[in-house]
């Protein structure tokens, strides 16, 4: 899809959880749902599968948020997938993650980790990368089992890695 | 008269006078007869004798005037057939001569194109050899490689417990926070 087709989803998806006054919570259930959905294969071969009904994968979208999410949230993702736009869900929820965070005046940083990291962890990362780029950071965390161990902070063009992954690739490099 | 006559009608008439000569009257009437025989034939068979030994003559002037011809022929064509031979043995010569170079020429075309291609397959055949030993260097150390980043993960990844994790996330934010 075009970028501004993307950004048009975008803007129309925040518009409605500034409306709805969820916006935190939805840009950070999309962010999550978007990250699922690039690293399960079978949920991306289902929500892109044309032979199944467009009913049937909101369905299942809606039964797995379901509990799990503001229900703004759930019919939103419904809405992507009947507009035949699930492909683009990664792009969207990260546009929308975008435009919160402009809208916040804050920067987003994503936090990948190969386990889940506690509040005071979070808390404390926040703090030094708002430190280190001296600005607000709308932070969000995903635990990505290919990072191994550390973490890698991606904060607009930067990128800090400490990824053990990173540091085996660097010596295969080596090798 | 009388006593020729009695001499004669003495003799016995089929008794000659002599063993060798015949009767005188035989002598004469034989000259006679033989007079007239070889007037006859100096009349008559003389002009066609003389004629025919002219034509033999002839015959054989004529015979002798072609066998002259045909031996000149005969010479002239030798002479030609020699000549021709002897053409034919310089044109032998030539062509050996030519066949000769041209063999040469080749062997020498084939051998300078045998070294050359002999030369070619040679270093081709370094090449190949080169290429293929480093090729074989390089798979082994890509595979030594593989195998040590594959131990080396396993080896990490098992190193990584959960103390080790909370290590590294420690580490990494006491990192981001000194380097402010």
């Amino acid at each position: 899809m075009s970028d501004a087709r993307i950004d048009s989803y975008a803007r129309a998806l925040l518009e409605i959880a500034n409306a709805e006054g969820v916006l935190g919570e939805v840009e950070d259930e999309l962010f999550r749902v978007a990250r699922t959905y690039e690293s399960n294969d079978q949920l991306r071969s289902t929500l892109t599968d044309s032979t199944i009904p467009v009913e049937r994968r909101q369905t299942i979208v809606e039964n797995l948020l379901g509990g799990r999410s503001t229900n703004v949230t759930a019919q939103l993702v419904s809405f992507i997938i009947g507009a035949g736009r699930a492909r683009d869900l990664p792009a969207i929820a990260d546009k929308l993650v975008q435009a919160a965070s402009t809208q916040q005046g804050s920067e987003v940083a994503e936090v990948r980790s190969a386990v889940a990291l506690s509040a005071d962890q979070q808390q404390r990362i926040a703090s030094a990368l708002a430190a280190k780029t001296g600005r607000k950071i709308n932070l969000k965390f995903v635990v990505d089992a290919s990072v191994m161990g550390g973490l890698v902070a991606t904060v607009g063009d930067t990128v800090i890695d400490g990824s053990v992954r990173t540091r085996l690739d660097q010596l295969k490099s080596r090798l | 008269m009388r006593n020729l006559v009695s001499l004669l009608a003495a003799e016995d008439p089929t008794q000659t006078h002599h063993w060798l000569l015949p009767e005188t009257a035989e002598i004469i009437y034989g000259g006679i007869a033989s007079v007239i025989v070889v007037s006859l034939l100096v009349k008559f068979a003389g002009p066609m004798a003389k004629k025919a030994l002219a034509d033999r003559t002839t015959r054989i002037q004529s015979d002798i005037d072609n066998a002259r011809s045909s031996k000149s022929a005969a010479d002239e064509e030798a002479s030609k057939i020699r000549a021709a031979l002897g053409d034919i043995s310089a044109e032998r010569a030539r062509i050996l001569a030519d066949a000769d170079k041209q063999a040469e020429a080749l062997l020498v075309e084939g051998r300078a194109r045998l070294e050359a291609e002999v030369r070619d397959m040679e270093a081709k055949a370094e090449a190949d050899i080169a290429a293929a030993a480093a090729r074989s260097g390089d798979e082994l150390r890509g595979e030594i490689a593989r195998l040590s980043a594959r131990a080396a993960e396993q080896a990490v990844a098992s190193a990584l417990d959960e103390r080790a994790q909370q290590e590294l996330i420690e580490s990494f934010i006491s990192s981001v926070g000194a380097a402010r």
